[in-house]
């Protein structure tokens, strides 16, 4: 028998019920090493249950888990570890105060005599491990002066210096730019040639077809798709996550007019943004390209007041706009919905109605007391309009699902009558429902006549969704173009070849 | 009345019934007309400045100045009255002009300057007190004004004036957390102020406003307690902006800002105003009152920060609840399909 042939862990039918929900029911996967295993599903579909089960979070209620055939318990996340299982959370475990190599042997600092830290040890030994995985980080280096990307090849370093044979990874790129996940990728695959097995975890299709080896979809805690059933590809994929069939997952409706709503001349920002120009028609959508840290939410933060104008200027309707801050931009009919929803879109101590009226709170006041009526009638009125789910308006939004909390952040923006609406990464995190949820609003709010800026790492979308492309580079736009003229090589050349991280940072 | 009689309400007045029914059957005499009324007019100063406390706290911020500035202000009031011959009611709208305008600095320098409100509140803790022992050689100046003690012993229908202070400013506080704009901003900014901004709301202004507010409430607080004594000293309200603080918390308002019923304040406040009159009329050394005043706050915020947990442990007490519970969790993430 090959050893390949032969799974280092297989999980057999297990099950795992939390109060009134069966989270995973009679879920089998079988983890080859030198193989990775797309691990995919909506949320609430069983997946994190999963993780938390292999990595010794939660114990299972019934079924087996082998590890080389033999059954074994993984009664605590130390055992796990013990059993060589790495899992890298979407949370990272990392203290940002000390250094790569500190980090990378956290808890498991060598030592000398009286329990002494062997320093040299440490550095030698994190060295080699970055060395073996090709990681270019200095192990003296502050973690918290590292990107996102380069504090996750931290976790997978520990993960590997830790001699984990299955690793796994939920939701790696969420916070990754383009050339940033390629650089996963490569790692991930030497990781496989030297015969690890890999568990990953994305709502990314592109990169997971570009990446995994086989596919396990989960739906409402049960397996719907075993691996090996059939080839990994996207259109399959995402008919077995939903349960039914998409003819189209960028359902795009063209509806730009000749009428220009917003016209950016020259504009430029103390965060690096400089001469941006172009002009925003009705019912359009411009797509912005460009890596994380190119300065494409910084031009929209720019539009939006949030950092003053040092050059340039705004027109809406033809009429230049004076802009002092978010205040007089959301006036104009300007609105700007965050990358991260969750530092800075929702009020955590808000309901769904405070969350969707915290942008128009002036029209609700008559010398400053609010309409509470008009408010929670408004508010509901828009809930069903974007079929939130039932009761969101009256529970807190951290209770809601985070597509819901999409449409809750983007009601907000319908409230104040938005007639430009910035989305910055706004089906970043949330599953392929929710995701098309999102791209049929962008459909009906441009058949409404509202313009959309559309920021995405995911260039299929954003090639999708786009009726123009702009590629934005060290702040500026280089190109706008439309997205039929446009090859994913084009924008791929055009944004992997600057190697900045300064825009996060700045962030 | 459903956004006022939340649950953020309920819990602190339920802690309350239970203790007030325990110091009832434990003490003969709490129930005494008496006591009541002395136990009125003792919560009513402590639970005025906790308005402006909890205001500060809901915006995200915290203010321990207020004890020392109601030192400075009764010896600027009994300055103005007694030494320098100004009219009374002149006077008393001079400190609650004052009062506001100390405390919408804290909010400048808070918000504008971007000093945490700790440290610039501490420092005004500090030198407050500094500024208050300046006047009259740092003594305390006695028998202000005639007007003045009725202002805090008066009564009107037979009931003391100070309850009506109480029902006055927190019936306005509470109309304008729940009512108002600038209630709705102050809320919005101690939740989360980057999303604040992002809404267009004013987060710097807001701060501002919420300071100044604290800074009339401690004024209001001020003058009671001038009257109550009929005198201003520079060493008046010690600890008051902590017990302002504590009855905040003992209410349930999160420390982290955006949270909390300002009516659980003035709850929290009787919760411990009744505490300590029970340790009183028991004759417990103001040690041990002290010690257990302490325990009173942890238990409280305690019982807060576990709220999840204790909620869990007794549903699973109860397995039909809490089985429907995740059944709506469940639906609740399901819907987005």
């Amino acid at each position: 028998m090959q050893p390949s042939d032969e799974p280092l862990w297989d999980i057999v039918e297990v099950s795992k019920a939390y109060p009134g929900v069966l989270a995973n029911d009679k879920v089998s996967i079988r983890l080859m090493p030198g193989r990775i295993h797309g691990l995919l599903g909506e949320n609430g579909c069983g997946k994190s249950t999963l993780i938390r089960l292999l990595s010794g979070v939660d114990r299972p209620d019934s079924g087996e888990i082998k590890l080389r055939g033999t059954p074994v318990s993984l009664a605590n996340p130390t055992a796990a570890r013990a059993m060589g299982i790495a899992t890298v959370f979407q949370e990272f475990s990392i203290v940002s105060t000390l250094t790569v190599a500190e980090n990378v042997f956290l808890g498991r600092w060598p030592r000398r005599a009286f329990g002494l830290i062997d320093w040299d040890a440490m550095r030698r030994r994190s060295r080699e491990v970055l060395a073996e995985l090709d990681i270019a980080l200095d192990p003296d280096a502050i973690t918290s002066t590292l990107s996102v990307a380069q504090q996750q090849l931290i976790e997978i370093a520990k993960a590997v210096s830790a001699e984990a044979q299955l690793i796994i990874l939920d939701e790696p790129t969420t916070a990754l730019g383009l050339d940033e996940i390629e650089q996963l990728h490569r790692l991930l695959r030497r990781m496989r040639a030297k015969g690890h097995a890999i568990l990953y975890v994305s709502h990314r299709l592109d990169e997971v077809t570009a990446l995994v080896d086989e596919v396990t979809i989960l739906r409402g805690g049960r397996v719907v798709r075993a691996a090996g059933s059939t080839a990994v590809e996207v259109d399959a994929i995402v008919s077995a996550m939903i349960g039914g069939s998409v003819h189209e997952h960028y359902p795009k409706e063209r509806n730009t007019r000749p009428e220009p709503v917003m016209a950016v001349k020259g504009i430029a920002s103390g965060k690096g943004v400089k001469d941006v120009c172009f002009t925003l028609h009705r019912g359009e959508v411009l797509g912005l390209g460009g890596v994380l840290g190119s300065g494409r939410t910084e031009i929209a933060r720019a539009i939006f007041g949030l950092d003053p104008l040092t050059a340039g200027r705004i027109e809406i309707d033809g009429k230049a706009l004076r802009l002092s801050g978010p205040a007089d931009a959301i006036r104009a009919g300007l609105a700007l919905v965050t990358e991260n929803r969750k530092t800075d879109g929702l009020f955590f101590n808000f309901d769904g109605r405070a969350n969707i009226s915290s942008a128009s709170l002036p029209r609700f006041a008559t010398f400053g007391f609010l309409n509470l009526k008009r408010e929670d009638a408004e508010a509901a009125t828009l809930a069903r309009d974007l079929e939130l789910s039932r009761g969101a308006t009256e529970k807190s939004v951290q209770h809601l699902s985070g597509g819901n909390q999409q449409k809750v952040v983007i009601a907000r923006w319908l409230l104040s009558q938005a007639r430009v609406l910035i989305l910055d990464e706004p089906t970043q995190g949330i599953d392929i429902g929710a995701k098309l949820a999102v791209y049929r609003l962008i459909n009906r709010l441009t058949a409404q006549g509202c313009a959309i800026v559309l920021i995405s790492s995911d260039h299929e979308e954003l090639m999708a969704m786009s009726d123009r492309i702009a590629v934005v580079r060290q702040g500026t736009i280089t190109d706008i173009r439309a997205p039929q003229e446009m090859s994913h090589a084009d924008l791929v050349r055009a944004t992997t070849s600057d190697n900045d991280h300064e825009g996060r940072t700045a962030a | 009345m459903k956004r006022i009689l939340d649950a953020q309400l309920l819990g602190p007045l339920a802690a309350m019934g239970l203790v007030t029914l325990v110091v009832a059957l434990t003490t003969d005499r709490f129930l005494d007309p008496g006591n009541l009324s002395n136990l009125a007019l003792q919560v009513s100063i402590v639970s005025l400045i906790a308005i402006g406390a909890t205001i500060v706290i809901f915006a995200g911020g915290i203010d321990l100045s207020s004890g020392s500035m109601v030192a400075l202000l009764t010896m600027v009031l009994a300055t103005l009255v007694k030494n320098l011959g100004v009219p009374f009611w002149p006077t008393l709208i001079g400190v609650l002009v004052l009062g506001t305008m100390l405390g919408a600095l804290n909010g400048v320098l808070t918000a504008f300057l971007r000093i945490p409100s700790f440290i610039v509140t501490l420092s005004g803790l500090i030198a407050y007190r500094g500024l208050a022992l300046m006047f009259n050689n740092g003594s305390p100046i006695f028998s202000l004004d005639p007007n003045l003690e009725p202002i805090f012993y008066g009564s009107l229908f037979g009931i003391p004036l100070p309850f009506f202070y109480l029902v006055v400013f927190y019936g306005a506080a509470t109309v304008m957390m729940i009512n108002t704009r600038l209630g709705r901003e102050i809320y919005a900014v101690g939740g989360n102020p980057a999303a604040a901004k992002l809404s267009g709301i004013n987060v710097r202004r807001v701060q501002t406003y919420a300071f100044a507010i604290a800074g009339l409430m401690t004024a209001v607080g001020s003058i009671l307690m001038a009257a109550r004594l009929n005198s201003g000293s520079p060493n008046y309200g010690q600890t008051l902006e902590l017990q302002a603080i504590a009855a905040a918390v003992v209410g349930g308002a999160s420390l982290a800002g955006g949270r909390g019923n300002i009516l659980s304040t003035l709850v929290g406040a009787l919760t411990i105003v009744i505490v300590q009159n029970a340790l009183n009329l028991n004759a417990a050394p103001s040690a041990v009152q002290n010690v257990i005043l302490g325990l009173i706050i942890l238990v409280a915020v305690g019982v807060d920060m576990w709220r999840a947990e204790i909620a869990r442990t007794l549903g699973s007490l109860m397995p039909g609840r809490s089985a429907e519970k995740a059944r709506e969790v469940r639906r609740g993430a399901s819907s987005d399909r």
